[in-house]
């Protein structure tokens, strides 16, 4: 029996799946006007010098002590910023002199000031963050909005809002948008 | 190449962590310069937003549960940095997205590290008027040419939508070529 050839050649994985796709790819953008290359260049040997960069940075966060400014990685600084604007507010708040007759009630200080210090002044925190830092378990999903969720309300949201091309694109398969 | 699942024990693994760090950022570090560049437009920009990637990468290895591919997962953190980083930036100078995209675009034509003519400084503006999907999608196939199925990872989008948003991207951006 003749023995069967050997394969001595291999192909990367995924490669013959992929051609069809790579290949009507090639030829859309030979015939597109949109340019091949974007323009954009580099600072000569800015590759090589980076992951000495990147180690430099890292040995400089290791031998620092948790720092309290913007640029700080560390985890907890979410909370620290919070922390540190409540503490001011109660520090003015006990500073300063009531007037005559006048209590300060801390219900009233964490209900008013807190909340216009906390929305007037810039926390360096993103939406993001933000959302990392509270939990949902107790919201409910119209702690957010100042008028019910009726539907009348949702569908002239929708209709005020919503480009009708974000639409498509959430719905829309290829196949069909030929 | 190594393999992704040997790099990531390795650097799961605190005694040969530094040495593999060292291969996962020589190995990336130009794919994921190009994907933040075209994001940030800027070099110094983009330079700042690698490194706060590389660094989340490395102090965040330990919590990376292998629920998607290493690559995706750093194409992830690299995306919502780059997005973070403009969104601060757009808030410090007081303006919207739209006008900070347009201001960078406006910011290439003096830009030592911007060789582009004419027709790729339109392609800049025109870019900058797409939804921000469709611009990461467009960027991401046309110029990175990953595939549907990679950059379906990445954005968590089915394949299907990322399909429609390249078509859509791309016809936008050659009706705007073409205009004078």
């Amino acid at each position: 029996m003749k023995e069967k050839p050997k394969r001595t050649f291999k192909t990367p994985e995924g490669y013959f799946e992929n051609f069809n796709e790579r290949l009507l790819d090639r030829m859309a953008k030979e015939e597109s006007i949109i340019p091949k290359e974007d323009g954009f260049t580099v600072p000569e040997g800015y590759f090589e010098k980076l992951p000495e960069k990147i180690n430099a940075r890292l040995s400089d966060d290791d031998n620092k002590v948790v720092r309290l400014n913007p640029s700080n990685s560390h985890p907890n600084k979410k909370f620290y910023y919070i922390a540190a604007a409540i503490a001011a507010i109660v520090v003015l708040a006990l500073t300063l002199k009531p007037e005559r007759g006048q209590e300060i009630d801390f219900s009233d200080l964490a209900s008013n000031d807190i909340i216009e210090y906390l929305e007037n002044n810039d926390l360096g925190l993103s939406t993001y963050e933000i959302a990392e830092a509270l939990t949902i378990d107790n919201m409910a999903i119209t702690d957010g909005t100042k008028m019910p969720l009726e539907e009348e309300n949702i569908l002239q949201y929708l209709d005020e809002n919503i480009d009708m091309e974000d639409v498509e694109e959430l719905n829309l398969d290829y196949d069909d948008f030929e | 190449m190594i393999a992704e699942e040997t790099l990531l024990a390795q650097l799961k693994d605190e005694d040969r962590r530094s040495k593999a760090f060292e291969v996962l950022v020589n190995t990336y570090k130009e794919r994921l310069y190009w994907h933040i560049r075209r994001i940030v437009l800027n070099h110094d920009d983009t330079d700042d937003v690698l490194q706060n990637t590389f660094i989340k990468i490395y102090r965040n290895i330990d919590g990376f549960k292998g629920e998607s591919k290493l690559y995706s997962w750093m194409y992830r953190i690299a995306t919502n940095e780059s997005l973070t980083f403009l969104k601060q930036k757009s808030k410090k100078s007081g303006i919207t997205n739209e006008a900070l995209q347009e201001s960078l675009v406006e910011n290439l034509q003096s830009d030592v590290y911007f060789e582009g003519d004419e027709i790729q400084l339109k392609l800049q503006k025109a870019l900058a008027t797409l939804p921000e999907k469709q611009k990461l999608v467009f960027n991401m196939k046309y110029f990175q040419e990953m595939k549907y199925e990679e950059i379906s990872e990445i954005l968590e989008t089915s394949v299907g939508g990322l399909k429609a948003s390249y078509h859509l991207a791309v016809k936008k951006i050659e009706a705007y070529l073409r205009e004078d």
